[in-house]
């Protein structure tokens, strides 16, 4: 099971990318919880969480939030993939940066 | 995803974008990196710009005749299209203010 949480100011239109990184998961076969939530609630989340991806409007938190959850991944949405709502090329850059994290 | 509806991400990356570099050059302004602020703060400008321009489409389609359904997606990407712009002029002022400290 792979815990992904998605972050940005109001959990919105974040929320349309979870729904399509969820459908891209399910085609894949991966077992995924996928969440997304505004970025006032992340301390009640952040402990589930495997990997936390940002929305690109609080790209200036970045610092902060990894800071909190030191080594666990934490990385900012390419703008282009947030505006076309990419959910499947969302999801593999999430695989990919856990796979990261583990070697 | 029908065609507003990619409008409006469109809006909100891009704006959304511009509102995180303001953010982010009041911070290097504070912490004393004027020119990385003022970097940002050109970066923050061409993201506005490039979400008004698709706004701006919308409301030209609508003053030809062919009216948009308002939903709650494009009301939420004009919010934030807003408070971009309004976080756009305060940082500007507040650079302004680190810069003559």
């Amino acid at each position: 099971m792979v815990n992904i949480l998605l972050c940005c100011s109001g959990g919105m239109s974040t929320s349309i990318l979870v729904k399509k990184m969820k459908a891209a998961a399910i085609e894949k076969g991966i077992e995924t919880e996928i969440w997304a939530i505004q970025m006032q609630d992340i301390d009640k989340h952040k402990e589930k969480a495997d990997i936390i991806l940002l929305g690109p409007q609080i790209r200036y938190a970045l610092g902060e939030i990894q800071s909190e959850v030191s080594t666990k991944p934490v990385f900012v949405i390419d703008i282009m993939d947030y505006g076309t709502m990419n959910g499947e090329k969302v999801l593999n850059i999430a695989l990919d940066k856990l796979g990261d994290a583990k070697n | 995803m029908d065609k507003v509806e990619m409008i409006c991400f469109e809006i909100i990356s891009s704006v959304g974008t511009a509102r995180s570099c303001y953010v982010e050059a009041i911070k290097e302004a504070r912490n004393g990196d004027l020119s990385k602020a003022d970097e940002l703060i050109t970066e923050g400008n061409e993201m506005l710009r490039k979400g008004h321009a698709v706004h701006a489409s919308l409301v030209r389609d609508e003053a030809e005749g062919r009216k948009t359904d308002i939903s709650l997606l494009l009301i939420h990407a004009e919010d934030q299209m807003m408070s971009a712009e309004t976080l756009g002029i305060v940082s500007k002022e507040l650079i302004e203010l680190y810069r003559n400290k």
